[in-house]
Parts: structure tokens; sequence; C-alpha cells
């Protein structure tokens, strides 16, 4: 089986609330001295990948990039992890990126790549968690979609879906191609790559295309970022006081009856 | 003109789905417009009866095919109905169903799609979303450039509407739908006696700090004495020590309970995400500078391994 | 009688002699032969200079071959090993003076030198060595201590050498009631075993039993001879070799240079998983363990329950290399992997070495079984990536942050508010950088002692900045864990951005980030003179810069850190802190200096969840509990966040705190002030 991995390089989610500063004007984050990292559930998605194709012992992964040059670090990365092909589009300085024209992108890169069966996608991003693009992307290629998927698995001509709901879990049996996007869960947690294997991804070649070379050109906005800011929250917790543990507990307890009274 | 509150007969009327009705009456009232229910599945007549109170339209798609969520079929039958209604925002609840369809019903309508949105707003005739991004740590506001609107939001933090002297009119839909390509063979719940996670008014939460699966098993103990819900953070859940379900976060279930204790949370933004809709936070954390304290009303600086064993006697206690 | 006249007849009673001479060369030849073998492997091994500075070298062989100071560190074995040991050699004189005598011609064995030496104390000394036997045998088979290894062989070099002495009696007394010598009583055992025998038997049965147990005799010493370099008897050979080619560097500085790219170029693995992967010093490491087992019972990981026995690991890949090296002209399965292949390299062991070097500080014999482990752990990590999550957790934090503390909210300047420390950037002359590490600047806690340090250095005026946010970790527990990539990426950087300032020395309040500092750094070029902030601050004090005057009137012990005791051998800098600050001075800890214990926390494995039951920390708090004391001082972030959990489990009703030494002088210093 074919299976496509689009990766997103993000702002590193987990920098210090103090370190965190948007910039009003451009209306993105200040990347200050954090690093790029690749989004986590991107990563799950890769993971839940390599785990299908060594499970089957045949297939070939191939990881999607739509970043600035910056992205190919994402991409050795997922050569490392040991996806078999690295692509990577350049978005040309094009800041802010509506859904809809990563998921036209993305649907260019793959409809350039050929033949596919499964394209993988992490349900969110760590940065704007937008959620949107293994839904539009699916739409693009006019393929069907099923979302939050932790576990693959070959079944007859297609495949079957293990995927989180509110309530529990459903199993979900699919023709490919399709679209789904991958949530996390304890068996997909990304591997560490060898570091062996980080030397060798240097050594491989990746595939850069841009834009152009997609047919694919800025068209109308989906959406626009209006304002974004850093939600000033301010509440001054009373901690409990007594003697004794015991008094303070007790503190506790009746402070927690009485929200349960209230009910 | 109108706007589509987007519900599943399978959910009833619940609180979410108040809660999307709501924002969707406020909605429709500022634009003018009428607000139109699509119900997908066959309703029954209490949820009918409900969405007549404050709908000014309600259609509901209730053929053998709709009876379960199969998300080609729902979404399907979610576009059709929209077209006929020419909507200038649809909206749905934050559901994992909803979520699955609400991008792919914005490309079919040619419109545009924003989630988990705290608040709808107008501005110069578009629909402007408030979401909460970078992993709580901003928040931004979107502004939808196509129409209709689609929208997946918070809806239990929205309030409902209120119920209308006019009863609305109730269409059957009858659809061509096509074929599923996707077909859901079998649902599991973790835990079916449980209420909802989003739904409960009092939630007990372990973290990180707890350490290992057993001392959910004391958080459930504590959960029984007050009638509450058992939650716990991502790290808790990766590593195996509860079920994914459970968890609380940006990237697990948006929760706003009346009180939320954290117990052995330390409070990553992550974390905070999708719970600060909370009522009451509270808090047993060992680390006094951890910054769950921030978020909370009350609480207690101290080892959880001492303060649960004492906090069950006296629960138990004023229980007796 | 004139004592100058004093001797005695040799090889009385004895002919053929030439048998015994044909017997010796023959024990030689085997035992040579038996050398050669061990030789032959080791030099299938990797080169390794250890024949440098050879007047260093001799000087340890004399400290710890000859004056054997690391074996009778042992109460134990400094009586058994000692008495049998001092009897070898006083034996080994004795048969040499008798060679010289009767086969050279030097006639020297006689007059008072015959009677004091050859007969009184060479009789004394051989019975203390069946003394030692039987205390040695004692232990073994009675009361049986875990750490020892018990086989067969063991049981029969004891046998062996007890015969050997009590053979070398009965031929003795023999021959002084046969030939009623006039001297006898000066050899007073043999003496009481020819009065017995004059008692019992003839002088014709005991010429009898004298030429058959001489020859016994003769053939025992002569099988032990040949057979010692098959059996850890080998010791008495391997061990000075070993000590002579020790590292003569801190242990610290005792990890090896790995050069990935060559690596990568010549398709070498990363790291060990063979034996031909290994030095020839790290297989005549293997050669030379005497089975004492002291490494194992020192170790943590073990005394705590876990699986990892650095003695296991040392002999089993002894046995390994000899079972390969059956067929010494083939050694293919040289090339076979290690890890896992004996119970004792499985990766669950190898991941539970704090690398503490409790058993490299053990060792009587000098071998480096840290090291070695950290080798194994190189190829887990960076050929299998095989390693505990939690720790790769680290290692993936210390890659994209440069730091190892997974999800920490905050940032390498949160401890200074309101301290007025400057930045590098901000203070270019700055005469000292104080490198506070991941630890201090991240961990809550430890911001504490990073303030403390900061406001000791302000109040002696010392002119000092800060890197902040250009801080990463130095490495150490990246080298530790066996991501020796991601250290050399490490340790470029930090060594570029400090040469780039002009950095000359360091203060740095993580005896981690100090070693790697003092130790590591000079291979990429980072020469910088460096403080653990202990030695700094007592320097501080001695200038009388710092004037600590109320002192705490607490009971205190110290936990030597391992990074900064056992690793780089600084013990008093610290203790003198706590001394100055103590009204009532240092209460020592049983497991203190290079016997220290350690907290748990280091070779990552404070990253690691340990087993409810097996926790390191918890033992380390139970010890420094057990010496009342209501403060521990520590100098390490690891220390402080590892033993306050560990004391907090553990302390009950008691008020114990956990405070660095910075804090203790910060405290003091402070009082005065105020008062």
């Amino acid at each position: 089986m074919n299976l496509i991995v689009c990766l997103k390089q993000i702002l590193d989610p987990d920098i210090p609330g103090r370190d965190f500063k948007v910039d009003p004007i451009s209306k993105e984050a200040v990347r200050g001295a954090a690093n790029l990292v690749t989004n986590i559930f991107c990563e799950n998605a890769l993971e839940t990948a390599l785990q299908f194709k060594e499970k089957n012992g045949t297939g070939k992964i191939t990881a999607i990039c739509y970043a600035p040059e910056s992205g190919e670090d994402t991409l050795r990365k997922a050569l490392a992890m040991r996806a078999d092909e690295g692509v990577q589009v350049l978005n040309d300085g094009l800041a802010h990126p509506d859904p809809l024209m990563v998921a036209r992108t993305l649907a260019a890169a793959i409809r350039k790549i050929g033949t596919f069966d499964v394209v993988m996608v992490g349900r969110e991003s760590g940065d704007w968690g937008v959620g949107q693009t293994g839904g539009l992307l699916a739409e693009e290629l006019g393929v069907p979609y099923v979302g939050f998927v932790d576990h693959i698995e070959t079944s007859g001509s297609g495949v079957k879906l293990k995927r989180q709901t509110d309530a529990g879990f459903e199993i979900v049996e699919a023709s490919t191609p399709l679209v789904i996007s991958i949530t996390n869960d304890e068996h997909n947690v990304p591997r560490v790559p060898k570091t062996r294997d980080v030397m060798m991804s240097f050594r491989q070649s990746l595939t850069k295309w841009t834009l152009s070379d997609l047919g694919v050109s800025a068209s109308e906005s989906y959406y626009e970022v209006a304002e974004l800011g850093i939600p000033v929250k301010e509440s001054s917790c009373e901690l409990v006081t007594g003697e004794t543990l015991e008094e303070r507990v007790s503190q506790l307890a009746e402070k927690i009856l009485a929200v349960k009274r209230a009910l | 003109m109108s706007v589509v509150i987007c519900l599943f007969a399978k959910n009833g009327f619940d609180r979410a789905g108040q809660g999307v009705a709501g924002a969707g009456r406020r909605l429709a009232d500022e634009l003018g417009a009428k607000l139109q229910a699509i119900i997908i599945g066959a309703a029954d007549a209490a949820m009918i009866d409900a969405v007549k109170t404050v709908a000014d339209g309600v259609t509901i798609a209730a053929q053998s095919e709709l009876s379960d969520y199969q998300s080609e079929l729902y979404l399907s039958a979610a576009a059709q109905i929209c077209q006929s209604l020419a909507p200038k925002a649809v909206l749905l609840s934050n559901d994992t169903y909803s979520q699955e369809i609400a991008a792919r019903l914005a490309h079919r309508l040619g419109g545009s799609a924003a989630g988990d949105v705290t608040s709808i707003a107008l501005h110069d005739g578009n629909v402007r979303a408030r979401r909460s991004v970078y992993g709580g740590k901003a928040e931004a506001v979107i502004e939808l450039k196509r129409s209709p609107a689609v929208l997946w939001i918070r809806a239990r933090a929205f309030d409902p509407a209120p119920a209308r002297e006019s009863v609305a009119d109730v269409n059957q839909a009858a659809l061509t739908l096509g074929d599923a390509r996707t077909r859901i063979v079998e649902r599991k719940s973790e835990a079916i006696t449980e209420a909802r996670l989003e739904d409960a008014q009092i939630i007990i939460s372990g973290g990180r700090g707890l350490g290992g699966p057993e001392p959910f098993e004391d958080l459930k103990a504590l959960a029984a004495l007050v009638g509450a819900q058992v939650a716990a953070s991502r790290a808790a859940c990766d590593s195996g020590w509860c079920p994914p379900t459970w968890q609380v976060g940006q990237t697990g279930k948006k929760v706003a309970p009346q009180l939320y204790l954290a117990i052995a949370i330390h409070g990553a933004s992550q974390h905070l995400a999708g719970m600060s809709d909370s009522k009451i936070v509270a808090a047993i954390n060992i680390d006094k500078d951890a910054p769950i304290f921030k978020h909370c009303k009350f609480g207690i600086v101290e080892d959880y391994r001492k303060v649960v064993p004492l906090l069950k006697e006296k629960l138990a206690a004023a229980q007796a | 009688m004139n004592q100058a006249t004093a001797t005695r007849e040799i090889l009385w009673n004895i002919s053929h002699t030439w048998v015994m001479y044909l017997l010796f060369v023959i024990s030689l030849g085997i035992a040579a032969y038996g050398f050669y073998q061990r030789l032959v492997v080791w030099k299938k091994g990797l080169p390794l200079d250890r024949f440098d500075q050879p007047l260093k070298r001799i000087g340890k062989v004399l400290t710890h071959a000859a004056a054997q100071q690391r074996t009778v560190r042992e109460k134990y074995a400094a009586v058994f090993h000692t008495l049998i040991y001092t009897g070898f050699i006083i034996l080994t004189i004795a048969t040499t003076v008798v060679a010289l005598d009767y086969d050279f011609g030097f006639s020297i064995m006689q007059g008072a030198f015959y009677l004091y030496f050859q007969s009184f104390i060479v009789d004394v000394f051989g019975a203390l060595v069946m003394v030692g036997v039987l205390i040695a045998a004692y232990r073994r088979l009675i009361t049986k201590p875990r750490k020892l290894v018990y086989t067969d062989e063991a049981v029969w070099i004891l046998a062996a050498i007890f015969a050997i002495a009590l053979t070398g009696f009965l031929i003795e007394g023999w021959r002084i009631a046969a030939t009623n010598d006039p001297w006898g009583a000066w050899s007073p055992f043999g003496y009481l075993v020819a009065k017995v025998s004059a008692a019992t038997m003839s002088v014709d049965a005991m010429r009898l039993l004298h030429l058959i147990t001489w020859w016994g005799h003769a053939v025992l010493v002569f099988g032990f001879i040949a057979v010692a370099p098959y059996t850890k008897m080998a010791h008495v050979v391997m061990a000075p070799l070993n000590i002579y080619t020790a590292s003569l560097k801190p242990i610290g500085a005792n990890l090896k240079f790995l050069d990935i790219d060559k690596a990568m170029e010549t398709g070498d693995k990363l790291g060990i998983n063979a034996l031909s992967s290994f030095t020839w010093k790290d297989l005549a490491d293997f050669d030379a363990c005497t089975e004492c087992g002291r490494c194992t019972s020192v170790c943590p990981a073990n005394t705590v329950g876990k699986e990892l026995s650095p003695r296991d690991i040392i002999l089993d890949l002894q046995g390994l290399m000899h079972r390969s090296a059956k067929t010494v002209s083939e050694m293919a399965d040289f090339n076979d992997p290690i890890i896992n292949a004996v119970p004792s390299t499985s990766p669950e062991a190898l991941w539970q070495c704090t690398t503490c070097a409790a058993c490299v500080e053990a060792c009587p014999v000098f071998i480096e079984q840290m090291p070695k482990i950290v080798d194994m752990r190189r190829f887990l990590v960076m050929e299998e990536a095989n390693f505990p999550d939690t720790m790769a957790d680290a290692v993936t934090s210390m890659e994209t942050r440069g730091h190892p503390f997974k999800g920490t909210q905050a940032t390498r300047i949160d401890w200074t508010d309101g301290l007025n420390v400057k930045t590098i950037n901000d203070a270019r002359d700055a005469e000292v950088i104080l490198w506070v590490g991941c630890g201090g600047a991240l961990i809550e806690r430890n911001q504490k002692v990073s303030r403390s340090i900061a406001q000791l250095l302000q109040k002696a005026n010392v002119n000092f900045a800060i890197l902040g946010r250009e801080e990463k970790c130095t490495g150490d527990p990246a080298r530790r864990i066996g991501n020796e990539f991601l250290f050399e990426m490490l340790a470029k950087e930090n060594t570029e951005r400090l040469n780039k300032y002009g950095v000359k020395k360091i203060i740095t309040s993580c005896p981690h980030c100090f070693n790697t500092f003092r130790n590591e750094y000079p291979q990429y070029g980072g020469n910088y003179e460096v403080f653990h902030h202990s030695e700094y601050l007592a320097r501080l004090v001695n200038e009388g810069k710092l004037q600590p005057s109320d002192k705490l009137d607490k009971k205190i012990t110290f936990h030597d850190p391992c990074y900064l005791g056992r690793h780089n051998d600084v013990y008093d800098a610290p203790r003198q802190l706590v001394q100055i600050s103590a009204k009532r001075g240092l209460t020592e800890v049983a497991q203190s200096r290079n016997n220290s214990f350690c907290c748990g926390g280091g070779g990552g494995m404070s990253f690691v969840d340990e087993p409810k039951d097996k926790r390191v920390n918890q033992e380390r708090a139970r010890q420094l509990l057990d010496t009342g004391a209501d403060i521990v001082a520590v100098g390490c972030p690891f220390c402080t966040t590892m033993l306050e959990d560990g004391i907090n489990a553990r302390k009950g009703d008691r008020d114990v705190k956990v405070m660095d030494v910075s804090e203790l002088l910060w405290q003091a210093v402070q009082s005065k002030e105020t008062s």
C-alpha cells in the first residue's frame, strides 16, 4: 500500500507561557528563541503509518511537508523515523496559508506523486489547531474521510480503522483511497529515531516542489485572522490554611461539599 | 437567508444541542434571519417538540440509512438540506461526528469553516468566530470569508435559546444519499454506565504527578462520594494509566463543570485549554508554583498521597 | 650453641631432584601458556595507550597492588587477604632463598638470617596463611555473603592453598624430628609437628612420610602455579598488570571519545554490542576480575533489588570472551552480540545504571565497569533507539529545547527575578560565568539554590554573568544515556558560544555540568577554569569576602554528589561550607566521600520512573535519616530533588530538610546582617 503522511511544522508548543508572544500586526506568534518542531499529531500519524507498514511487511510511506525551507528538518526527521521518501512543498514565503489553500496544495502534490491508498494527517496542529486539513483534503481529492483514527489495518481490499469517539471507539471499514486523520493513543507515541538513521537521513535526497511546480496559486480567501491576542486571566487562589494537615483537608472537603450542595 | 443548526437525533436535544440552538438563535436574530434546524436520524417526539419551540423551521432526515451515524451519508444529507436553505451560517456542536463532517460540509457548500468556537459575532456582514489557539496560550478571532460560515462550537458554554410561543413547521426530507464508501461496523463505549464527561457537574481529574494507574482507583472512590466523573490529563492517558476518553485538554474533551478538581496536574496550557470553562477550579498539588493554582478558586499545596485518603474520610463522614 | 652456625641441610632425604626441576619448568610453561592465551585474546581488542607516564603507573601499582590500599577497605578481606597475600610473599622469598643458596651457591641460608627469617618468620607466616584460608572458607561456606560468586573453583583454590601450607609444615616437622634438628624450635609450628611425630612414630616412618609428602607438596605447588592463570588466581599477575594500565584520569573523564562521523564512514557500529568493539584494556578488565563482588555490593541499583550487577557484567563478558576465544585463531564470534546474550547485559539492567561509579571506585583491581555499561547504552540508543520512554522524552527535549525537562513552563531566567543578575551580553567584562544549568534554572526547587549562589556572589562583589537564554544543557544526561551524537552537538554548540564570549572561568551549580566542562569539553576545544559553586564559595569565605556568623544550630549531614566526589575528587569544599555554616559541625553519614551512595538521579535515571519498592533515592534517604540529621546538605540539583522526594517519603513525623550548601551559607551570611 502507498501511504502518504502529511506533516506540519509548527512553533514548539512546549514553549513556556512567559516566552510566548504574539505579533499583533502580522497576527502570528513570535518565534523568538523557540524551535520549530513537527506537530505531535502528525508524528502520531507517521508512527501509525510506520507500524502499519512494519506489520504488513510491504508498503511505501511518503512524507509531505508544506512549509518554508525550514520544513526540511521535519522531513529529515521523518526519514530518520524511516519514512521512505520526503517531499517538500515550499510555500514561497506565503504567510498564513488558510486551510483550504493548504488542502489544495497538498492535493496537488499528492496527485503529482501519483497513486495512493491512504493519506494520513494529524487531527489538528499544536499552533492554530484548525483541525480541517483532513476533511478539506478528502473533498479536494474526492475521496472519503475518517477522523480521529488511532489504528489502521488491512481488511479485504480496503482498510479497517479504529477511531476514537466521545464515548469510546468505533471500528470503521473503508475502501481505499481515502484520507484519515490520526489522533494520539498509547500505541502510536512517535518513536525516537536511531542515531544512525538520523545521520543517514542527511544523506537522502528530498523532492522539492514549489507552488508553481504544482500549478497552485493563492485563490479566494477562505478565512482571515482578524485578531490574535494573549488572554489575560487573573484569578487568585485561596490556599486552605490550618495548623495540621487534617484541618486543611477538612477545609478542602468543606469547600467541595459547598459546591456539591449548590448544584 | 437563514442560520442552520445541525443536530443528530441520537443525541436528543441535549445540553450541547441547546447551546447550538442558543448560539444559532442569537446569530439569526442579529442577521434578521430564520433559524432552521436540521435533525439527522429518526428523532423521537420529545426532541422534535423541543426543537420546534426554538427554531423557525425543522427539517428531519429520518430515512433508515441515517438511523446511525455514517459520515459520508450524514455529510451528504446535511449538505443537501443546507443547499435548499441557503444559510449564512451552519452551526454544529463540538462532538467528534460534527467535527468530522464540518469542514467537508463547508467545502461542499462553498463556504468556510472554523472550529472549537467560543463566541460568534458579525463584522461588516461577515461571521467572526473567536477560538483558542496555540494550545490555549492565545485567542484568535477568525473572519470567515466565504459563505456559509460552518462553525462547530463549544456548545455547552453557550446559553440555550429561550422557548418561543410559535411552533415551527416540521419537514421530512427525502434524499438520495449515494454510496457510503466507509462503514462503521462496530461501536464501543469505554463506560456506558458513566455519564458523559462533558455533561458532568463535578470532575475529579488526575495527572502525570499521580505516577501510575493505581491512584486512579482512589480518584474513582473520591468521585463516587461526591457524584463526580473522573478525568485525566494527556500525560496520564498517554502513559496508559486510564482510557483516552478520559482525556481533558486541547486535544481531549472540552469540559465545563461546576467544579473541576485537579489532582497532581501541573496545569500545562494544553490541559487548561480543555477545562478553562469550568466554573470553579480547585487543585491538590505538591508544587505551590504549579500553573494550575493560577486558575484555581481554592486549593491545597501538599502531596496528593497524603490529602486524598484524608479527603476521602471527610467526604464519607459528611455523606453519613 | 652458636647461632652463627645455624642452618639446615637442603633436600635432605630427597633424591632425583631433577624431576622437581622438570616439574617446575613444565608448570611455568603451562602457566605462561595460560597468560599467553589471554594476551592473544586481549590483542583482539582495539588499541589504547595505557603505558604513558610510567612513574605514575608504578606508583599506582605500589599503593594498590603492593600495598593493597583498596583491598583492605573491606574489613573481612583486610584480614584474610592480607594474611594469605603476605604469607605468599614471605613463602616465595623463602623459596627463593633456598634456590639462591642451593642452586646458585649463595650461602645465605644460615646464621641469624636462617633462624629469624627463614625459620621463625616463615613458619609463622605459613601458619597465618592457613588462618587466612580458614577465615576465607568460613565466609565462603558459612556466612555466604550475597556479593560472592559461589564456584567449586574458589573452594578448590582455598583447599589447595591450605594443603600447600599444611604439607609444608608436615615435611618440616618430620625433617626436624628425624634429623633431630638442634634449631628446630625456631620453627614453632614445624616443631610442634616434630614433637607430636617423635612421640608417635619411628624415624623410618617419618623418613618415608617425609619423602611422599615432599613430592606431594611439590606437585601441589607446581600444579597450583600451572593452573593459576586458568582460574581467578590469575589475579596474582592480572591485578598488578591491570593496575599498571589503569586510567590515570579522574573517573569522570573516562567515557570513551566516539568519532561518530568516522563510524558512519566506516560502517562501524555506534556504541558496543560485540567483544570486538572493546579496547584491549576492556578485555583485560574482564580477565582481571577476582570475583570479590564489591562492585555489585556497592551498586545502588543492585542494593535496592534491581537486576543490574556490574560484577556479573564483567564475569559474564569474561565467559563470553573465553568461549569465543576457544579457537584463538578464528575468533569469529567476537562479533556476536553481547547485549542480552547473558542475563547481566539485558537492556533492563543496563538502563538501571546511575553512572555513579561506585563500582569503579570499589574495584581493588581497577576494573572500569561503568564506562562499559555506557558503551552498551550507546549501542542501544544510537543503533536501536531502545531506551525507556521517559528517557526518550528527556532526550527529545534536549534536542529541541536544549534542556531535558519536558513540559517545564519555566524559562532560563525566571529565577533571576528581582536579583539584577546580568547576562553576558550586558556584561561582557564579567570575570566569571555562573553556569546555572537546566536543573538550577528550570526546576522550581533549585531556582532557590541558584538565587542563593547569585546573591552570595553579589555579596562578595564577584563580577559574574550568566548566559541566560543562550545557555543549553551541557549534554551530560545525553552522554550518560548513550546519545553521543546529541552530546557532541550540544558540546560543540556550548563551547563555540563560550569561546565566542571569551569565557575563561566558569562556576557551575551542577556537578554534572562541572564534570562535563572539566573532563569532556577540552576535547571539543573548550578549555576553562571550572569551579563547582562549593569550591568557589569556599574560596570566597577563605579570602574573607563572605563572613558567615550566625551559625545554624542543627544537626547537618552532607550527601556527596557522585559527579563532584567520586568522579572529580572534590570532597572538602562542600564540607567546609557546612562546617562554617553550622554550630554543631558536620555529622558524616556512613556512606560518604568516595564511598557515597548515589541519590538515584545520575545517568539519566532521574527521568525514569523506578518501581515503587526499588527506589535508589529512598535507600539513600534511609541512610541519611539514620544519621539523625535535621538537614541534609547537598551540592547538586539532581540530588536535591531526588533526596527531597526520598526523604519526604521516609521521614515520617521528623522535620528534615534538604538544603544546598549555598543555601546554608546564604542563611548564615544573611543572619549576620539581620542580627
